[in-house]
């Protein structure tokens, strides 16, 4: 079956010869590794991408569903060498330990922005509160996100 | 100051393991494992699952070249298991297929007939069984045996800590391939890249310069990659050894927890004795640690126990003993904080105990006996600078504990089903490996003619920091800027013989080496400055912001002229280093010594609200004075601390680790094994740094942060305690952690059908 698709803004034709998950198309065949595998069951959040403008487990999509869809991975972030005020505010306030759970983070929070550029503390928690940090204790993540909202 | 990893990060173009692209022909791995926890191997068939498609061969102990063993401190842990099976999940095959998928669909076509034995899972049992690892460790202070007879009150009990799963966020994995010569290479996730060398070539029967391990970054490690990553990168570097081709393997995550061990559950005995007033005259405890099937480092976790069992407390008279049991259990592993946590969760009990009898608050026994300076461990080490107190003493007067206490008050007076509760956690945590000889490091510093500098040490880069802090140490040295300084991958190659990145020391020790590289090239650069600018021996010659300085003037060489003319003059631009810590020592026979470089201290406070009717509770505050030294980097370093106290706040609360009798793991999936989530972070969590300006032996005065602030988590158990004394103030309190939200409930009503005892019981004894 073959599936068009819009990746970081780039149209892709991608000829799937076998069932796979959303999340191996994206990193076994664009390379796009910056999408994580932490659990695969759709409790950690790491593999959080953006499909036509909401957040999905990519592990638990199957890749034929993105067919006709926009998709946004963290690699689709930053503008060239210029981050997104979002991934700046990761830097800023330290919402970084190992990384890991970073990418989905990050998408996760996009996401909430691009349906509520307003968000309240508690909706941003809800947008979170499918990807596990095991690392940070969340409150610099917080900030990252909280400050992003109000433009600090 | 930038942090070139997490600029990495966000964009996601940091590489983990799993993330390398691999190169054609790459093989993939799956481990067949023991369906039981205890037993023995009858037949082993393999035909079906070796004729699926794709699959390329299988591998079971009668492959290895080498030894079939791993384990680093006691050899009693093999590679593949082949006639005993110890636990459930211990590995017994690889299979190799050409994909993921057809390898797993090849594991589930081995068959194994086996005999199962009885297992044992609790340590107490393993003891009775006389299944110890080890002999018994026993540290002693005074004499506790007479020192009961001068005791106001004493109080015995017990208490039982749980295990708590790593849950690094990304699962073990390693990728090997064969190089020229009948080596290997592994790109492994490990914290202890010499200890998967070292294994590696034992099971191929190779001399360690044929095996060369890389480690880029880990996703996560917590202890659970220090010595749980070697099995992985071991099963790897044997098939890639046997195919001549490269293979990778990537733990899906319940294989992960299925198979690797946990932190030590222990269980507990204490006896604590005190004068009316609250001062602790005397103290014994007993622990039963639970190693699982195998050695791994439980030995190590247990002397830390024993170092940490009076925690920040001065108690003249100790005995303490530990056992070591082997149980049908994974073997349990290195989990941040290292045994010290265990051991401090029973002091804290006995006083907790000792508190309720004397009907008193524990706050005010644990502020009574807080160590001071020159005060003596039960290992001989003494105090210095000693920061126990000083930061209690901020901690209640910064934040105010009287007002907290009235608030509490205040609101229990006030609500009949929502009760608060509030506990203070002082720790004290020593810092270095207690085997003195681990304490080492070193460290390749090239600048290269560009003037670009290149790093490597053993250092293993976790989400801690290290790498950042390296970076720190060259650009401060040399004084340039801090883009101009790339910390390598750690490589066996570059720098060998290395300890783990563990005990909260990779920054101390790998920093110390970094420093002493650079300063060596430092020492040469300036020479050749002071011949370049014809400048005599009593001329001041410094390097500042990148340019030459000549007694305080600025001159024209600047950083990078000054490399090319030193390389033109065949100036060495590259050193290497190694560093061991100073001083330390311990004498094992005796157990008194000074292990470790430096304490490092603090103080918590903790305050929960708990819904009396549900079981359930909120955190409300974490509010720390925390010794950090004199912090290199205050972003990390807060961060540290503050997902620290949630891992230990985990670990205590919502982390709960099941086996079934037969030593089945319950909580294999991360849907069943909770770790606290934005929800669960407390409404506040604030973390103050403690003045503090005597010297610490690490790198720029600062202070390990790694695993120390764990243990402000263990405050929380009490401050539900509290809570639910607040509600039932007869409630029994049992020392059981993890304090589940069942166990919660439990605690705060009296047993059904406990009420009809007692009436039974009366009528009895009327009769
Ligand atoms: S990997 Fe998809 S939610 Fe964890
Ligand atoms: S930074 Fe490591 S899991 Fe979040």
């Amino acid at each position: 079956m073959i599936i068009n698709f819009k990746i970081n803004g780039k149209e892709t034709l991608i000829n799937l010869t076998k069932n796979k998950r959303l999340i191996d198309l994206l990193r076994d065949d664009l390379k796009l590794t910056g999408t994580k595998e932490g659990c695969s069951i759709g409790e950690c959040g790491a593999c959080t991408v953006i499909v036509n403008g909401k957040a999905v487990n990519s592990c638990l999509v199957l890749a034929q569903q993105v067919d006709e869809c926009d998709v946004i991975t963290v690699e689709g972030l930053a503008e060239g060498n210029k981050l997104s005020e979002l991934q700046q505010n990761f830097l800023k306030y330290g919402a970084i330990q190992c990384g890991f759970c970073t990418p989905g983070m990050l998408m996760s929070a996009y996401a909430l922005f691009l349906e509520n550029p307003t968000p309240s503390r508690e909706e941003i928690e809800t947008a979170i509160e499918g990807n596990l940090c095991r690392c940070t204790g969340y409150k610099p993540i917080i900030q990252a996100i909280t400050s992003t909202v109000s433009g600090e | 100051m930038k942090n070139y990893d997490w600029i990495q990060h966000v964009r996601g173009e940091s590489l983990f393991v799993d993330d390398i692209t691999p190169p054609e022909g790459t093989l993939h791995a799956a481990v067949f494992s023991s369906p039981i926890a205890h037993g023995k191997i009858i037949n082993l068939d393999l035909e079906i699952a070796k004729k699926l498609n794709d699959v390329i061969e299988i591998f079971t102990a009668k492959d290895i070249p080498g030894e079939n063993q791993i384990g680093a401190i006691i050899p009693d842990e093999q590679l593949l298991a082949d006639g005993i099976l110890d636990f459930c999940g211990q590995p017994i095959a690889i299979v190799v297929a050409k994909d993921n998928f057809s390898a797993h669909q090849a594991v589930k076509q081995i068959k194994l007939e086996f005999q199962e034995y009885s297992a044992v899972t609790d340590a107490r049992e393993a003891f009775q069984k006389g299944q110890l690892i080890i002999p018994p460790q026993t540290f002693s202070l005074g004499d506790a045996d007479s020192a009961w007879k001068d005791c106001d009150l004493i109080v015995e009990g017990t208490a039982e800590s749980g295990g708590q799963e790593h849950i690094y966020l990304e699962t073990q994995g390693s990728f090997a391939f064969p190089v020229e010569g009948g080596g290997i290479k592994i790109i492994s996730s490990t914290q202890a890249p010499t200890t998967v060398q070292r294994a590696a070539a034992r099971i191929l029967n190779l001399p360690m310069n044929k095996v060369e391990v890389d480690v880029l970054r880990l996703g996560g490690g917590f202890g659970g990659k220090e010595d749980q990553a070697t099995a992985w990168a071991c099963m790897t570097a044997l098939a890639a050894f046997k195919l001549k081709r490269p293979v990778k393997i990537i733990l899906n995550r319940q294989e992960d927890i299925r198979m690797t061990g946990k932190r030590h559950p222990y269980s507990s005995d204490f006896k604590i004795g005190l004068t009316k007033e609250g001062k602790i005259l005397a103290y014994e405890v007993t622990f039963y640690q639970n190693a699982g099937a195998a050695a791994d480092l439980a030995t190590a976790i247990l002397d830390r126990t024993l170092f940490h069992c009076t925690n920040s407390y001065f108690i003249p008279n100790v005995k303490a003993t530990a056992y070591c049991c082997k149980t049908n259990l994974p073997p349990n592993t290195a989990f941040r904080g290292f045994g010290g946590p265990q051991g401090m969760f029973v002091i804290e009990s006995a006083i907790y105990k000792a508190a309720e009898k004397l009907g008193v608050d524990p706050m005010v026994i644990q502020e009574k006996n807080l160590l001071s300076e020159d005060d003596e461990f039960p290992y001989g080490q003494k105090t210095k600078y000693c920061m126990a107190r000083p930061s209690w003493k901020k901690a209640i007067g910064k934040y105010n504990l009287g007002e907290m206490k009235n608030q509490v008050e205040k609101f229990n007076l006030e609500n009949k089903i929502f009760k608060k509760g509030l506990a203070l956690m002082p720790i004290c945590f020593g810092i270095s490996f207690t085997n003195t000889m681990l304490n080492q490091a070193n460290a390749l510093v090239h600048v290269y003619t560009d003037g670009s500098i290149g790093i490597s040490t053993g250092a293993i880069e976790m989400g801690q920091g290290v790498n950042m802090k390296l970076r720190q140490v060259a650009a401060t040295i040399f004084s340039v800027d801090i883009s101009r300084v790339k910390i390598e991958t750690t490589n066996t190659s570059r720098a060998a013989n290395t300890s783990a990145t563990a005990a909260s020391s990779g920054a101390d020790l790998n920093g110390k080496a970094v420093q002493i590289a650079c300063n060596n090239i430092l020492e040469r650069l300036i020479k050749s400055a002071q011949q370049e600018l014809k400048s005599n021996e009593t001329d001041q010659i410094e390097v500042k912001d990148e340019i030459v300085y000549l007694n305080g003037n600025q001159t024209e060489l600047t950083w990078n002229i000054l490399v090319q003319k030193s390389y033109a003059k065949r100036t060495s631009l590259s050193s290497q280093a190694h560093y061991a810590t100073p001083g330390i020592h311990f004498d094992k026979s005796k157990v008194k010594g000074e292990p470790f470089a430096y304490h490092v201290y603090g103080t918590a406070i903790i305050q929960v609200t708990v819904d009396c009717l549900r079981g359930t509770y909120e955190i409300d505050f974490v509010k720390v004075v925390h010794d950090f030294g004199k912090s290199m980097n205050p972003i990390i370093d807060r961060s540290q601390a503050e997902g620290a106290i949630m891992q230990g706040i985990g670990w205590m609360t919502i982390e709960e680790v099941i086996y079934t009798k037969y030593g089945k793991l319950l909580t294999d999936s991360m849907s069943t094994y909770k770790v606290p989530d934005v929800y669960f972070t407390p409404k506040e969590i604030e973390v103050d740094f403690l003045d503090n300006p005597n010297p610490s032996a690490a790198i720029f005065n600062s202070k390990a942060i790694g695993e120390p602030p764990l243990m402000y988590g263990i405050g929380i158990y009490f401050s539900l305690c509290n809570a639910i004394k607040a509600f039932r103030s007869n409630a029994e309190i049992k020392n059981s952690a993890p304090m589940t939200n069942e166990k919660l409930l439990l605690m705060l009503y009296e047993p059904a059908g406990q009420n009809l005892k007692r009436k039974l019981k009366n009528k009895m004894t009327v009769k």
